[in-house]
């Protein structure tokens, strides 16, 4: 699975060059669509506002689902991975900045009579009232800039990271397509209704088109067939995947943990997801006992930078929500803390008298991490020639405590 | 109705800017915008009367000196294009002439006043919130970025609660 076909930001030199002139030809196919919808004209935009004309919504919304469900199915089928395609495209989410700049951005759309793109689009062909829309944007962009270093805690503040709906949701995205695109196809029949009501107040509007003209249907046989087939893929083995929220989380053995809860534990920050009877019972060294419910309240972005390593009962069904906005590193305990009794809490079987030094320093060490992390006292290794019998001490059940 | 206010059915342009959109998704990893590209035109006009300020800038001076310079980004091609996309549209369909689009009851300079305020509103807005309705709203909102959709519904409630106190600009 690759991220996409041509990936922008990495082409180099002459194949950047090119990269840039599919952005033209991108932007030519933007344009000339948004034109032929009515939107170089300011009349025909507003009109939204004043619920007479919902072509805006209808467009955009047409396009969202068009190619949210698209971008689904194409992930669904293994031809792109949906999370590191969507992290490229979309900013991070900033919640505050981003709920103020919308409504600020409303108000300068009801305004102007344009957004910015579709002042572009007004310019080109011939609007003045474009022309000086886009003229505004790019000084409102000027002073933005310049007031930005000011406002930085603001300009920062919601910090959610990269964030998509169907992990808020913690539903597949498929799932999430087809509600979206069902929602979606409900509201523009909402919309008609409103467009017929509002047209009819006021004189001189020539009236909407009603009932299911073939556009509409063909519109949504589109809709709601690519979000079904995104659907369908969900019943194919291993093409979706696991759950996408888990995309981002780097697996640990329980090998590799138990050497750096011993060596570095304070890089780490060690959460037990099991339930509160199962961890006080036993737990890996210094990890605190959450339940997943109740990670919000853990104070994760008090971890400052180290590395939060989640343990479940096995292997993690998908990532606890508040885990999500943490952002930095995230790891999972692979096969949950069952590995990690398995590997640190038992102490590792006899060695052979042949053990080839190889093996007999992998053996020492993991009895010595044996014995730290259970305080059982270290077996000493088997003589290389001696008939070393002795078994490893028996790992004491350890009753909570942080060791 | 004359020819050239005979548009595309919305549901039918829909489709197909969703398509150019899923194109752009799928071949380069990159989405639509326009307010990206008004920031960086922006800039380089900054950079002429003030080079100095523009170095040592915290926003403008990576722009300048990360690759090669303003206009080598792909939102500054991307609205090229749409000039262009926009400009063949509007001729082929006989919409290509000059002036200006405002209600009955408005005087145009009082619909450029608007306009410019509007824009300058609009400028501002998109550089808090990371993009406009292009590159926010219709390409984050199609990847169902959480923020991108907050952002949409936050426009939408801009432009109704406004709509009223400018009716006078447009019906």
């Amino acid at each position: 699975m690759f991220a996409t076909l041509f990936p922008f930001d990495s082409l180099l030199a002459g194949a950047r060059e090119l990269g840039l002139v599919v952005a033209v030809a991108v932007g030519f196919g933007f344009g000339f669509v948004l034109e032929r919808a009515g939107f170089g004209r300011a009349s025909k935009l507003t009109a939204q506002f004043y619920l007479t004309d919902m072509t805006v919504f209808k467009v955009m919304f047409g396009a969202i689902v068009t190619a949210m469900t698209g971008l689904v199915l194409a992930s669904g089928l293994g031809l792109v991975d949906l999370v590191s395609v969507s992290e490229g495209i979309a900013s991070p989410t900033f919640l505050w900045p981003m709920l103020a700049g919308g409504f600020l951005l409303g108000v300068g759309f009801i305004v102007s009579g344009y957004c910015p793109g579709t002042s572009a689009v007004a310019t080109a062909s011939g609007n003045l009232d474009g022309l000086v829309t886009f003229v505004g944007v790019i000084l409102g962009s000027l002073l933005y800039g310049e007031v930005q270093p000011l406002v930085q805690g603001f300009h920062t503040s919601g910090d959610l990271g990269p964030f998509f709906l169907y992990q808020l949701l913690g539903l597949p995205a498929p799932v999430v397509a087809l509600l979206v695109a069902g929602m979606a196809m409900g509201a523009f029949l909402g919309a008609e209704k409103l467009e017929r009501i509002f047209s009819a107040k006021r004189e001189g509007l020539p009236a909407p088109a009603v009932g299911p003209t073939p556009a509409r249907r063909l519109a949504f046989a589109t809709f709601g067939g690519v979000a079904a087939l995104g659907l369908a893929t969900l019943a194919f083995p291993g093409a979706s995947g696991a759950d996408p929220s888990l995309a981002r989380v780097l697996p640990v053995s329980a090998a590799e943990l138990a050497e750096r809860v011993v060596a570095e534990p304070w890089t780490l920050r060690v959460i037990d997801l099991r339930g509160e009877a199962a961890c006080a019972a036993a737990r890996v060294p210094g990890a605190a006992c959450v339940s997943p419910e109740h990670l919000g309240e853990a104070g994760l972005d008090a971890a400052d930078g180290r590395t939060v390593v989640l343990v479940g009962e096995g292997d993690l069904a998908g990532l606890p929500l508040a885990a999500r906005a943490y952002r930095g590193p995230v790891m999972a305990l692979t096969g949950g803390f069952a590995a990690w009794k398995a590997y640190a809490l038992t102490a590792p079987a006899p060695l052979a008298a042949s053990a080839t030094p190889v093996e007999r320093a992998t053996w020492g060490k993991r009895a010595a991490l044996h014995a730290q992390l259970t305080g059982a006292k270290p077996a000493a290794a088997p003589a290389p020639t001696g008939g070393g019998k002795a078994a490893p001490a028996r790992p004491k059940k350890k009753g909570g405590g942080c060791s | 109705m004359d020819r050239s206010d005979r548009f595309w059915n919305p549901y039918v342009a829909g489709v197909l800017l969703g398509c150019v959109l899923l194109g752009s998704f799928l071949v380069m990893g990159k989405g639509l915008g326009a307010s990206g590209a008004a920031n960086r035109l922006g800039a380089a006009g900054l950079d002429v009367v003030a080079p100095a300020h523009v170095d040592a800038h915290p926003v403008f001076g990576p722009q300048k000196h990360e690759g090669r310079g303003f206009f080598d980004d792909w939102l500054v091609f991307e609205v090229l294009g749409v000039f262009l996309g926009g400009a063949v549209a509007a001729y082929s369909a006989g919409r290509l002439r000059v002036g200006v689009i405002k209600g009955p009851r408005a005087s145009t300079a009082a619909r450029l006043a608007a306009a410019l305020v509007g824009g300058v509103l609009m400028g501002v807005a998109a550089r808090m919130a990371r993009g406009c309705t292009s590159g926010q709203a219709l390409t984050g909102g199609a990847v169902m970025s959480v923020g991108s959709w907050v952002f949409m519904m936050a426009v939408f409630g801009g432009g109704y609660a406004m709509a009223h106190f400018v009716r006078r600009l447009w019906t």
